[in-house]
């Protein structure tokens, strides 16, 4: 099958096979995890993986929000950028957590919760926006 | 866990870095502001709350998630690009 451009990713700062990440202090909820590989199984774009190395049984499903929200924007403060040595935007690639429930036409994802990464370093943070202004579930598929 | 009684604009420090200030007493809240380095993330216990849930949540895919990566291309597919 010849791949579709409007579904194919173009570019990607990462290997295929997974790179490894470092969250220093882990992600909400999981201060003890630092250590994670993201990768994309078979067949799973624009879905992605990101897998703790330390907790095989701890992977969370991620996505550029790009894909869901293409206006989604990271109000990265200075004292963020600094934490994570961000000269420029482009060096950050910004993630969101996915929540695939039984049925995956409802899924969502974490817009107040975006994961900011350091593609030069690869070290990120999980950043905590304001929910009332940033939904914590944000259904990726529009329900029209 | 330490209790302490505090009045308007006195403060408390924590771990010799962080400072609590009470801003204001009001009938039904306090206000307080909070100097602490800017590697000491603050947030509010209950959204810190509902993003910990959040990510929980992530952790167990119900559904196999190439079927999900399916209906997302498939959406996007579908979306006019507007630029």
């Amino acid at each position: 099958m010849t791949p579709d451009p409007a579904t194919t990713p173009d570019t990607s700062p990462f290997a295929e096979d997974g790179t490894l990440l470092t969250f220093p202090k882990g992600l909400v909820g999981f201060p003890k995890l630092s250590l994670f590989k993201l990768f994309e199984p078979k067949d799973s774009y624009p879905l992605k993986f990101l897998q703790s190395v330390e907790t095989q049984e701890v992977s969370f499903v991620c996505v550029d929000p790009a894909c869901v929200k293409k206006d989604y924007e990271v109000p990265l403060g200075e004292e963020e950028a600094e934490a994570l040595h961000l000269e420029t935007p482009e060096e950050a690639l910004i993630l969101t957590l996915v929540v695939i429930p039984e049925d995956p036409r409802n899924m969502t994802t974490n817009l107040a919760g975006p994961l900011v990464i350091n593609v030069k370093t690869r070290i990120g943070f999980q950043i905590v926006l304001n929910a009332d202004k940033y939904p914590l579930r944000f259904p990726i598929i529009a329900q029209n | 866990m330490l209790v302490i009684t505090r009045k308007q604009e006195q403060s408390i420090i924590i771990g010799g870095e962080v400072e609590v200030i009470v801003l204001g007493i009001f009938k039904d809240g306090v206000r307080l502001g909070i100097k602490a380095p800017r590697s000491v993330q603050v947030h509010r216990r209950e959204v810190f709350e509902a993003i910990a849930a959040e990510n929980r949540a992530a952790t167990t895919a119900k559904a196999p998630i190439q079927d999900a990566a399916a209906l997302l291309r498939a959406a996007q597919v579908r979306k006019p690009h507007v630029r």
